[in-house]
């Protein structure tokens, strides 16, 4: 697992305040919007804020959200190929 | 049915323009008055599309909110000489955009905060136009405005009024226009409702009010032939995909106003233009109606004006029916095939008797009304008076603790102020239902399962009827320093959702799955006392129970500087109470009932409120104890009135000063209250009081006279 992916991990528990959840349980492949953890579409706009404030990658949750929120590994994947300055 | 209820006067303000004549003038020419925000600066990027009203004079002290409502009530006002009996207004704003300004200003003088609260809009629009009754300000947010004109048509049906005013109003601000921006809900190319390429609202601002009457006018504009209510339950922002609630709120108006689908000839649709409001209501329509009558939404043209936009579109409504003429759906280019319906592109002139008008809002909230022509009013004048108010279950929660640690200390005189300790509180919530929640939404769960839990009732409550001077405190704030942190970038949804007031009310109906009625009324320090009122009227007879809940939270930042009674340095309470109510009494612990709620400014005030109790007599040999609420700020007129009171009645019950005990919060006097009722229930008469005597009495005291009323079955 990634540095970026571990982060994300502690940053999301935090900012959503999944409280019975720790990073060491947090499958990064599963389900993420609509599955067991009950993140909704409020969490992923509160994602969606973090993720331009802590990394400057903007998402519009409305045309590529949906894709890009399917699991933790895919937002981590996102992340890294839109990053300011990156190559790809 | 009761009484016919007529719309004598109608009152608009909107970014179409100012009067009956400028509305029509603009519809007519089917132009958006959407623009780019100009009303107050931003720190970064350009200006969004919004709906801003233009022309209004900026007031030295008085919100914009404020100045919206008095337009619009002077309006309706216009032809009557006479002031109403009461005043309804929905309002989600209040004096925020002056307090968004005030907090940044780091404003300490508290007399500049006098006018945030919501219940200052209603109570500012009373005073003007003279109404002595009850002002109430009810906030479900996006449907407050339709659901305070369907309290207005109870109250008028009940006979407990005659002429009533209601409405709704809202002014932009920084909450709200950051606020939908960081939910992804704004329309950057302006607002485009029902189109295969809309891409969300456009906020808006404005004020719209009714004069409503049962005595019929000699050319009434048209009549209120009824009013539905639901809530989604089903989640705090997002509507319902299959609009559940809506076709609700949609079939209860049709059936209150005595009309079959077959019966609409326009629909005047919620249609903000968001992807999910559309269609979710789409289908509600297309399961109701066969084929659909002509509709529209007029969104596009005016954007969406929150609480005012119910009662901008009862206006609109009215329109329809006095002129023959319905508005087209403005900004509408090609009608998205997946919502299955043919909004109007053109506005058309055709005969009208019966439409309908949607609004639903945050919260789940859902509101609906059927407005029409005069001569479609019912003509039998039986008004059926429902049973009374029984309470089977209460709850409450104050610094001390939950009811048992509360109340114990309650009654035997021992102060309870303080903080609620909110882990707690939390302890009977489920962790995932709560973890976005803070404090005044955890409160209210938390109260709301006690009360229900304790009522024995094994049926859920449908309806939820909830009091809160100040709303969502912390929500609030955070929302605002973190927009003001982040130089304007990143508000947060989260906080923005539950930064509503009717938050908390509608997490409770999630949790009960209650559907019925869902009513937030923001009264200062009567709230509880205006939710009261609000069940009495709202909760319809097939509802098995309900809560009524006034819960409020403190705020280190907020609450020294909004509540009048909170100077700083004053140790900070918070908490509050609530009833599982029916209409049942068998099995219940008390009876409740408001037989009285008046502005005290009047002369003879004080003897109405006697007369309403039923006289000194009756008075002297009824109550067992009366608890007395008179908030710090008016301690020498509330002790005033309270000499007064026992001195013209001889009532020689004790009195207990309970903000004393419970400290100072808008809401207390839902904890007098749950004290009353346990009271009651134990058959035990208060220290001093005299057994036999069946009644408590809770009076508020100050700028309004109110009477609560608990009675032994």
């Amino acid at each position: 697992m990634d540095k970026l992916t571990a982060e994300l991990k502690v940053k999301i528990i935090d900012i959503l305040n999944l409280q019975d959840l720790s990073p060491e349980d947090f499958d990064e492949n599963a389900r993420l919007v609509g599955g067991d953890l009950g993140i909704d579409s409020i969490d992923v706009l509160e994602m969606v804020v973090m993720v331009e404030k802590d990394y400057g990658v903007v998402i519009n949750s409305q045309e590529i959200g949906e894709k890009v929120f399917s699991s933790l590994a895919a937002l981590a994947g996102y992340i890294k190929e839109n990053l300011p300055g990156s190559s790809t | 049915m009761g009484n016919g209820v007529y719309i004598a006067g109608a009152g608009i303000v909107s970014p179409l323009g100012e009067g009956l004549a400028a509305t029509v003038e603009a519809l007519r020419a089917n132009c958006s008055a959407i623009r780019p925000l100009e009303l107050f600066p931003l720190l970064q990027g350009e200006p969004l599309p919004v709906g801003q009203v233009r022309g209004v004079d900026a007031h030295s002290f008085l919100p914009r909110t404020h100045c919206l409502a008095r337009i619009a009530a002077m309006q309706a006002m216009a032809g009557c000489h006479e002031p109403p009996d009461a005043v309804i207004l929905g309002t989600t704003t209040g004096g925020i955009l002056t307090t968004e300004q005030l907090l940044r200003d780091n404003a300490e003088n508290k007399e500049l905060y006098r006018y945030h609260g919501l219940n200052s809009v209603a109570e500012y629009v009373a005073g003007e136009i003279g109404c002595r009754g009850p002002a109430l300000a009810v906030s479900t947010a996006c449907s407050s405005g339709a659901v305070a004109i369907a309290m207005a048509l109870e109250m008028l049906r009940s006979g407990k009024a005659k002429r009533v005013l209601a409405g709704g109003v809202d002014s932009l601000c920084r909450l709200t226009y950051f606020g939908f921006h960081s939910l992804q809900l704004v329309d950057k190319k302006g607002c485009r409702p029902l189109d295969a390429d809309r891409h969300g609202m456009a906020v808006a601002e404005g004020a719209a009010m009714l004069l409503l009457t049962t005595e019929r006018p000699d050319s009434p504009l048209a009549a209120l032939l009824g009013a539905g209510l639901s809530c989604d339950a089903y989640h705090p922002a997002a509507p319902h995909p299959e609009g559940r609630g809506a076709l609700m709120a949609m079939r209860a108006a049709l059936a209150d106003a005595g009309l079959g689908p077959a019966d609409i000839d326009y629909i005047n649709l919620h249609g903000t233009g968001t992807p999910e409001n559309d269609l979710a209501e789409s289908k509600a329509i297309r399961t109701l109606f066969a084929t659909p009558p002509s509709l529209s939404s007029i969104k596009g043209a005016t954007g969406h004006s929150l609480a005012a936009s119910g009662a901008i579109e009862a206006v609109v409504a009215a329109i329809a029916v006095s002129k023959n003429f319905l508005p087209a759906n403005t900004g509408c280019q090609h009608p998205d095939p997946a919502l299955g319906l043919a909004p109007l592109t053109q506005p058309v002139s055709q005969p009208v008797t019966a439409v309908l008008s949607n609004s639903f809002g945050f919260g789940g909230n859902n509101g609906c009304l059927v407005i029409g022509a005069p001569d479609r009013c019912p003509v039998s004048a039986s008004a059926q008076v429902p049973a009374g108010l029984a309470v089977h279950g209460s709850s409450c929660l104050t610094g001390a603790g939950n009811s048992a640690a509360t109340l114990s200390l309650l009654t035997q005189g021992v102060p309870v102020a303080g903080m609620a300790n909110l882990d707690r509180i939390s302890a009977n919530l489920p962790p995932r239902l709560v973890r976005r929640l803070k404090r005044l939404p955890r409160m209210t769960l938390s109260l709301a399962i006690a009360a229900h839990d304790d009522s024995g009732l094994e049926v859920k409550p449908s309806a939820v009827f909830m009091g809160t001077g100040w709303g969502a405190l912390s929500e609030t704030y955070d929302f605002l320093t973190r927009l003001a942190e982040s130089q304007e970038q990143f508000p947060s949804p989260t906080d923005f959702v539950g930064s509503v007031h009717n938050g908390p009310a509608g997490q409770a109906a999630i949790m009960f799955g209650a559907t019925g009625a869902n009513i937030t009324t923001s009264g200062g320090d009567y709230s509880f006392e205006q939710a009261l009122l609000a069940a009495d009227l709202m909760m319809k007879e097939g509802d098995a129970s309900c809560l009524v809940l006034g819960v409020d939270e403190g705020h280190q930042a907020l609450s020294s500087l909004l509540d009048p009674s909170i100077a700083p340095g004053t140790l900070l309470a918070d908490g509050g109470g609530a009833l599982c109510l029916s209409r049942t009494s068998k099995g219940a612990q008390c009876l409740v009932r408001v037989p009285f709620y008046q502005s005290s400014a009047p002369e003879g005030t004080m003897d109405l409120l006697i007369e309403a109790l039923g006289g000194s007599q009756v008075l002297k040999s009824k109550y067992a104890l009366v608890l007395a609420g008179i908030p710090a700020a008016v301690r020498e007129e509330g002790e005033a009135q309270l000499a007064r009171f026992r001195e013209q009645t001889g009532c020689q019950a004790p009195v207990i000063r309970y903000r004393e005990l419970t400290g100072e919060f808008a809401s207390a006097s839902a904890v007098a209250a749950v004290m009353a009722v346990s009271l009651l229930a134990e058959r035990q008469p208060p220290a001093g009081g005299e057994d036999g005597k069946k009644a408590i009495l809770v009076l508020g005291l100050g700028p309004y006279l109110s009477a609560i009323e608990f009675s032994r079955p």
